[in-house]
This record gives structure tokens, sequence and C-alpha cells, in this order.
């Protein structure tokens, strides 16, 4: 049976690659095959640009109001496709049904509040500046973005950026994770059917080759890029080298704080959500729970409750609705977090759960799965306290009182995310006012920002200037003019 | 077995309120004295699951906790049975349909207190739909009643 291989959509068409080079796409579930995925080679990526760039002069002239149109249209296609784009995110990566729903409406949110740029892009007048002198700021689209995809949210990430890109009058290529690259096809094909113009938005599959091509093209005016680190401070450099605006998300180590006088039933469901949803592969995710204070009995009680919370995940495949967590995205992505949990051991944390010892629902391939791991006794000098996982691993600290933990906090190079559980709003206001991270949880597991929100992120989760969605991304996406007017 | 999810939750709810309507559809059939009534709970079953699922597909999100909202509601305990004797009159119908509107009733009613402070908006359509059929049982009392 011959196996499909993904095409990439540029100026309006889809079109085979010219690369020799294919990678598989499988369900790590199954460990099944689904696709095969282009190297796209460097010809491509300037063809892309071209049509970008060529779309580019009539797409501007659009009034924003018709390509807000444009927009409607998608967000209609894309609630009439909710399902199944859904599906499409749990068959590649693996995330359970519920999550990929999420994920579908946190993407579809970002359409709907870039349809909104008849307001959102106005600028601002001032009347008189000097005697019969006038000044205006206006906010004019840039040219060509680009956009290199993660695999751990392969439908909503891209759309953090695309919709408000082109609902400015850019024009946009997106090159999805080579790993779960179908609901990027999926989304494009209703790109299609809205019927935006050829070379607003293109498509190009591919690996480091086509990121690196997009990062050194000189007719990119910008890049949008989420993952790790190390690959976002390449591309910081590499695009302050050739004069791009740049957003990079990057990881994280995100603190989780609870205070004794929390509300532990409610608490426990939302740490669960926030370690092991999505399998701990988010930059959201709790990574550290840090209980606060010497009341033995508390710490206790935490802890055997999270664990025992943790120890009934149901893990499987993500189409089961029974089915609490699901697999790794890929094999080599179970062989880290397994380095991990095997430093943390070496380095003399507690293992209260272990989750290479497998208990999977369904008769699913073993390949790409663990099961939840819980650490105690974590300081934030060991390997699993400092780095970043991209796991379903929780290590669990003590630490005397808050300052202790603005601290441990300030310590870690990463900012993304801390969230305190309390029922303290004092405490609550000197957490939010004190720790330098770029979103904030209070009694919330993860801090996910709404698309008319910026997607915050400090220190080692972030580089650059404006951040992505809301405004931040208007102003991204847009470059301010000055006029200053006078009649005779 | 347990309903842990969200997806599991919403899902039994359709199911629930498919099976009832069919029931109420075919109560109406042969029973020509309740048939308006029936037809009208087997209408308002769809608008029922519509109301749910609404919620759930509006405001689900990957912040929330919809994998880990729900615990201990067994799908045994809302179990109904819907097949009824040819021969039945009209008062035991009504007394089974009273069963069955206890069963959905106090299901719609575990899962939205469950889910409370958890799933934004879900909770409420939950409990909504759970203060719709705690009506139905008042109405099928009343008819029950008129019958004797």
């Amino acid at each position: 049976m011959s196996v499909e291989r993904l095409k990439n959509f540029i100026e309006g068409e889809w079109v085979d690659s010219e690369s020799k080079e294919y990678g598989e796409v499988r369900n790590p579930a199954w460990d099944r095959l689904l696709c095969q995925v282009p190297m796209s080679t460097r010809e491509e990526v300037d063809r892309a640009v071209q049509a970008a760039k060529n779309a580019f002069p009539e797409w501007r002239n659009t009034p924003p109001v018709t390509r807000a149109r444009y927009l409607h249209g998608l967000r209609g296609l894309l609630e009439e496709n909710f399902d199944e784009l859904s599906r499409v995110q749990t068959t590649e990566h693996g995330k359970t049904i519920d999550e990929s729903r999420g994920e579908t409406r946190r993407g579809i949110e970002m359409v709907e509040v870039a349809t909104g740029i008849p307001s959102l892009m106005q600028g601002y007048n001032l009347e008189d500046i000097a005697t019969d002198i006038d000044e205006y700021c206006i906010y004019q689209p840039l040219g060509v973005f680009g956009h290199i995809a993660p695999f751990n949210f392969p439908f909503m990430v891209p759309l953090w950026y695309l919709p408000f890109a082109i609902a400015t009058g850019n024009t946009f290529i997106v090159k999805p994770s080579p790993r779960d690259p179908m609901s990027q096809v999926e989304l494009f094909k209703l790109l299609d059917e809205a019927g935006i113009p050829p070379g607003v938005v293109n498509l190009v599959h591919g690996a480091a080759d086509v990121a690196n091509s997009l990062l050194e093209h000189p007719d990119i005016k910008g890049m949008t890029f989420v993952g790790s680190t190390p690959v976002g401070k390449i591309i910081y450099r590499k695009c302050g080298e050739t004069g791009k605006r740049v957003i990079a998300q990057c990881g994280a180590k995100n603190f989780l704080v609870i205070l004794p006088d929390v509300d532990l039933d409610s608490t426990i469901p939302s740490l669960m959500t926030s370690f092991f949803g999505n399998t701990g592969q988010r930059c959201l995710s709790g990574a550290n729970a840090v209980v606060v204070g010497d009341d033995g009995r508390f710490y206790k009680r935490f802890v055997d409750e999270f664990v025992g919370a943790a120890s009934k995940i149901r893990v499987g495949d993500g189409l089961d609705e029974s089915v609490q967590m699901g697999p790794l995205q890929n094999a080599d992505s179970k062989k880290r977090v397994i380095a991990f949990i095997e430093k943390g051991i070496e380095e003399g944390a507690e293992v209260l759960l272990d989750g290479r010892k497998l208990n999977l629902v369904g008769d699913v391939s073993e390949t790409c799965f663990l099961n939840p791991t819980v650490f105690g006794n974590v300081t934030p000098s060991m390997t699993i306290g400092k780095e970043e996982i991209f796991g379903p691993v929780a290590s669990i600290m003590r630490a005397k009182d808050l300052d202790e933990v603005t601290e441990m906090i300030h310590g870690n190079p990463y900012g993304n995310a801390a969230s305190i559980f309390t029922s303290s709003g004092k405490m609550a206001r000197k957490f939010q006012h004190d720790v330098m991270c770029g979103n904030i949880g209070i009694n919330i597991g993860i801090v996910a920002p709404m698309a008319f929100f910026p997607f915050s992120g400090m220190k080692d989760s972030f580089f650059g200037t404006l951040h992505g969605q809301g405004r931040d991304a208007i102003r991204f996406f847009t470059e301010s003019k000055i006029i200053i007017q006078r009649w005779f | 077995m347990e309903l842990n999810t969200a997806a599991a939750v919403i899902r039994f709810a359709e199911e629930v309120e498919e099976k009832s309507a069919q029931f109420y559809a075919d109560c109406a059939k042969k029973y020509k004295e309740g048939e308006e009534q029936f037809l009208s709970f087997a209408r308002e079953n769809k608008k029922n699951a519509s109301l749910v699922k609404r919620a759930y597909y509006g405001v689900i999100s990957d912040a929330l906790e919809a994998c880990f909202s729900f615990k201990g509601l067994t799908v045994e305990e809302y179990l109904f049975d819907t097949e009824f004797d040819e021969k039945a009159g009209l008062p035991e119908i009504l007394k089974m349909s009273l069963e069955i509107e206890d069963k959905i009733q106090k299901f719609y009613q575990r899962a939205g207190e469950l889910s409370e402070s958890l799933l934004a908006d879900v909770p409420r359509a939950l409990k909504k739909v759970a203060g719709k059929r705690n009506e139905r049982k008042h109405t099928l009392e009343a008819l029950l009643n008129r019958t004797r």
C-alpha cells in the first residue's frame, strides 16, 4: 500500500516537493506510519518567499475589513471541521481528544480576535501639534513573515501568528514541525477553501534546512518561532544579523507553588492538568511543585494526594475518551525523558512514582509511552529541578516561605510561567508582584494567555521585544509611520 | 465504567438524550393521551444535547481541567432501560419515565457538581439540564396523578 506524501502549498497550489528526502510521520500511540513529509529544498523556500512577496502589494491594499471577511470565512470553516481537525491532532501528536479540542478552540480564538483588525490596526492622531499642523501615526504591514512551528501544538501555535500577520496585510509562510505536519495541511486546506488569494499564505515542509533558508532569506521581514531555548537563541541571533523582526518563544521550567491554606480538592485536578496534560509537552507545563511552610502534616497529605492522583491517570490512545494522558510524541522524546528520570535517581531524588513501569489502557504500542513520574526531595540545583524535561515528570520541592520560592524561581534561567495555589489574596498579590515570569497563575495550573492578550515570557523563555497574540502581535506585524501635515 | 473526562461525559450526555428521546417518541406513538407531552420531551432532548455540547465546544481549552474534573461518575449508576411491555398502560409508562428522568437528572447534577470551578460554563449547562429534568419529573408526577 502506498503511503501519502504531503505536498507543499505555494502560491495557492498544492505542489509535490522536488526533494528526494522524506521523513516519516507516525502515530505515536500505535507506532503506525501515517504519511511521509518532504524535506523541502532551498529553491522551494525561495519559490514560497517569491510567491508571498508577489502577493504582498495587492494584499496590503486590500481593505482591512475585506481581509477580516476572509478570516470570518476561515473561522466558519474551522468550526465546521472542528472535530476532524481535533482528531488529526490526536492521531499525529498523541494528545487526548479533549486536549486536541482545546487546541482547536484556542486556534479558532486567534482567528476570531484577528477579525477585529479594522479596529485593532487603527493608528492615532493629534490636531495642532503646532498651529495648523497635525500629526498622525498609522500602522502599515511590512511584507513577508515566516513561522517555524513546534511539534507540541501542531495546529494552534502557527495560529498564534498567521491570522494577525495576514489580517494586518502581510503575507506568511509556515514551516510545520516534520514530526506532526498533518494538522497544518488540514488548516491550509481550509485557508485555501476560504479563498485567501494565492501567495498570501504558504506552507513549506521540512526541517532545519528549511528553517535556515527562511532565516537567511533577505526578503523575509520577520520570523516567529516556538521551540527550544538553544534553537531560539540561534534564531534570535540570525534574525539580528539579517535585520529581521523576531518573536522566539522558548523553553521553560515552571514552578507551581502550593501554600498550606489551599483548597486541595480543587487544586489536585489543576496540578494533574498542569504536570501531565499534553504529556508534559508544553512550555506552560508544571515542572516543579513547591510546597511552602513547615507544616509536615500538610506536606504529607499533599504528597499522598498528588502521587495518588498521578498514579490513577489512565494512559493510552488519546482517541479513547477514557484516556487522560497520551503518549509522548515520538520515541526520541521518550528516551530523553527516561534519561532525565535516571539522572534524578542518580542525583538522589526520591522516586515516589516511576512512570517507566508502564500501565497502559488497551493494546497500544509501548514505543512512545511513559506513565507519570513523581520525584520527592528534589532541590533546584538537581538536573531534574533546573532543566526542561518536556515530559510527564513532576518534581516536588519544599521551601520555608514565599521569599525562598521567589529566590528559587529567579535562580532558574527560564521565566515562562509560575503559579501559586492559595486562599490568601495577600500571598497571591506578593507572588504576582515579585516573581519575574511572563505568565503568572493564581490558582491556575496552565497560564495560557487568551488570544487578546500577549503570550508573555521572560529570561531564557523568550527572545524578542513584542510577544505573540493580542496587541503585541498587531504591533509586531506592523510598522508605525508618522505623518506631519500642514496645508498652505 | 467511570466517566473520567469531559469528552466522555459529553458523549454520555448525548447518548442519554438520544436514548430517552427515542423512548418518548415511541411512547408518543403508542399513548395518544400523552402524545403531545412525550413529543415535547423528545424535542427538548435535542435542545439539551445541543446546549451541553455548545458549552463544551465553546470553552474547551488546553488550560482547563477537562481530563481531570470528573471522579466517581460511574456509568452503571445512570443506565436506564427504555424497553416497555406492549401491554403496559399509561400509568406504568409514566412511572418508567419518572425512573428514567430521575437517573438522568442525577447524572447531570453530579456531573455539574464535579466540574464546578474547573470547567468554565460547562457545569452551568449541566446543572441547567439537571433543572429541566427535575421539572420534567414534576410534570410526569402530575400526569401520573391525573391517571389515578
